[in-house]
């Protein structure tokens, strides 16, 4: 017997995690990716990578600052953080993440000290509070060993790679919301993390005025990769999907096949992918169009941040028990745009105290100086 | 939803209602993400609610009292009815199903595990609690519930769900939406004891009883008599309620919009 029913009775269901958890999701996945990123230049000591390492330690230490604030604004009792330590939970991915987060950013900062004091001991008789920072944040005239570098370089990655697996099984292991249900979602904040840590070095590359030219390709080379190996993923989740009827899958399709909002962020998610693909290609062979580098570096971050914000909010509007969609728009409060807003702007301010008190350009052999752009006429400019 | 489909989804759904007889082993050291032993509560009992669809008529006391009794903020449930209207293609006619939803009290809770601070349990006479002076308000147990039985309280700012009327029950009451309930369609009782009402009426009726989203394994405690597959899972209907919208596209006539 076949028939039509419409729903005339149901409750609306609100979202329970806000525009706080994608900040934080983009941040610290920015984080880990831009640690990986130092790790040619700082850990093996490649001379090629300690360009892109400089600026992805930077990268890596500012966001890894600014996550965990966002983390704790999404509780709805934030003064009660200390309950995670008063009562651990080991069953859970959420008290494990409790313990790992702290120990990853304590590493990372700890990391980029041991990096940065070598360069600040120089400006210990620069004149006022810079040279203040400089006389007492190196904690003593102490040159930092290296082993102790690669020691603690070591412990971070390792901390990373517990960020990274339960930041993804936490919302992996939710069988209440089935296109969060798979085990290639985890895969794909990884990939699409890294995609941004590499846009974000770009973007810094840029506008901190270092504009190295090796480090830029090596980041539009870690682009071209990291995106075939999301495309590889994503298609590879939706083949297994079609195959095995899996529900995470028939989930989006249903999603995709009723919703035209749903339908406008799948074509937005491919065209944006496809977009970065093609973008970073060209600026690897069109090589005057290297100025524009950090367009790519912006976009990159666009395609990861847009992942966060479709994977963690689009998907919590998805009815589960009752039919069709929720209704969310984004309200301007500090549940909603001032978060997203006020997260970016502690990120800039991070960056900017940092750029102020921490000659860490140049740290791992490089110059403290901004390098001066050239004035003759016809000299290319390594954007 | 086709026809085979229906009829595999009724079949488990006829199946896990049984299987959630079998006494769920008490698990000592829970692995990530598995049931952490139980604690609190009368360990002789297992509380259970049966719902006879055939009594219900729709008329939303048990929310309103429940909503009275237990002052959930506007706009949130702990326990609704939702009502459908169905209508035969082929014959065109009209008929109404009604759905009253709470939490199931799972066997198998995906809530419970997920909590970071051990804020929500399950006591040991089933019935899942959350410790609102413990409880961070991560909102991790609302996303775990396939039922949308959790809510974030805005009042207390933590996470919020039917306890049952625990309170009442201990004060040897019935739970509001229990007491309130016109056609006597809701049933609470103990499993445990064989001479309790729910106990008789499961076994009269075990053959016919269903639970929701049986697929999820949650080992549901609410038990559907008159229950109809097509309500199992997320029902296929037109969200006729909430599809008023104005020239914008925007949607209309929402009281309780929070966010």
């Amino acid at each position: 017997m076949n028939s039509l029913s419409i729903e005339l009775i149901a409750p609306r269901y609100g979202i329970a995690w806000y525009p706080w958890a994608v900040q934080y999701f983009f941040l610290i996945a920015l984080s880990y990716g831009a640690l990986w990123l130092t790790v040619p230049g700082l850990i093996f000591g490649s001379e090629r990578w300690k360009p892109t390492a400089r600026v992805a330690l930077l990268a890596a230490m500012s966001t890894a600052v600014v996550a965990p604030v966002s983390l704790l604004a999404d509780l709805h009792q934030p003064l009660r953080f200390w309950h995670f330590y008063a009562y651990p939970t080991p069953w859970s991915w959420m008290s494990l993440g409790s313990l790992f987060l702290p120990l990853y950013v304590g590493l990372v900062v700890v990391l980029a000290w041991l990096v940065w004091r070598e360069p600040l001991k120089a400006w210990a008789n620069a004149p006022g509070l810079q040279g203040t920072v400089g006389r007492i944040a190196p904690l003593g005239g102490w040159k930092s060993p290296h082993w102790l570098i690669v020691l603690t370089g070591l412990a971070a990655i390792v901390m990373s790679l517990a960020v990274m697996l339960y930041t993804g099984a936490e919302v992996a292991v939710l069988k209440g919301r089935p296109l969060w249900h798979t085990e290639y979602l985890p895969a794909m904040f990884l990939l699409t993390g890294v995609i941004g840590a590499a846009g974000l070095v770009l973007v810094l590359n840029r506008f901190s005025g270092l504009r190295y030219l090796t480090g830029g390709n090596q980041m539009l080379a870690v682009i071209l990769g990291t995106t075939v190996l999301a495309g590889l993923a994503a298609a590879g989740w939706f083949a297994q999907g079609l195959m095995l009827n899996e529900g995470s899958v028939a989930a989006a399709l249903e999603s995709v096949r009723l919703n035209p909002e749903w339908r406008g962020v799948a074509f937005w998610a491919a065209g944006a992918g496809v977009l970065l693909f093609l973008s970073a290609g060209l600026m690897v062979i069109i090589r005057p169009l290297r100025g524009f580098r950090w367009i790519v570096g912006l976009l990159a971050l666009h395609v990861a941040w847009m992942f966060r914000w479709t994977v963690l909010m689009d998907v919590q509007t998805v009815a589960r028990n009752s039919a069709g969609y929720n209704d969310y728009s984004i309200s301007l409060g500090s549940q909603g745009l001032l978060g997203i807003v006020g997260t970016f702007g502690l990120w800039l301010a991070v960056v900017l105290i940092i750029n102020l008190f921490v000659p860490w350009r140049a740290a791992l052999g490089g110059h403290a100086e901004v390098p001066e752009i050239s004035g003759i006429e016809g000299e290319p400019s390594y954007g | 939803m086709d026809s085979a489909r229906r009829l595999f989804l009724g079949q488990i759904a006829r199946i896990s209602a049984g299987a959630a007889f079998v006494p769920f082993a008490g698990v000592a050291n829970a692995a990530i993400n598995e049931q952490p032993p139980r604690r609190g509560g009368d360990p002789t009992k297992r509380y259970a609610m049966l719902i006879d669809l055939r009594r219900c008529i729709g008329c939303q006391a048990c929310t309103v009292s429940c909503h009275i009794e237990n002052e959930a903020p506007l706009g949130k449930f702990r326990t609704i009815v939702s009502q459908y209207e169905v209508e035969s293609v082929e014959t065109g006619e009209l008929a109404q199903f009604m759905l009253p939803r709470l939490c199931n009290h799972c066997d198998n809770p995906p809530c419970v595990p997920v909590c970071p601070v051990q804020a929500t349990y399950q006591r040991e006479d089933g019935i899942v609690v959350v410790d609102s002076d413990r409880c961070v308000g991560c909102a991790y147990c609302v996303q775990a519930c396939p039922y949308d039985a959790r809510f974030i309280n805005e009042r207390t700012q933590t996470a919020d769900k039917c306890t049952f009327c625990a309170h009442r029950l201990e004060a040897g009451l019935l739970p509001a939406c229990v007491e309130s309930c016109v056609g006597g369609a809701r049933i609470i009782g103990d499993l445990n004891d064989p001479n309790s009402q729910i106990s008789k009426m499961i076994e009269a009726h075990r053959d016919e009883l269903m639970v929701l989203q049986p697929e999820k394994n949650t080992r549901p405690h609410v038990f559907y008599l008159g229950m109809d597959e097509r309500f199992v899972d997320r029902p296929q209907a037109v969200p006729g309620l909430w599809d008023v919208r104005g020239e914008e596209g925007q949607e209309l006539g929402y009281e309780f919009a929070e966010h």
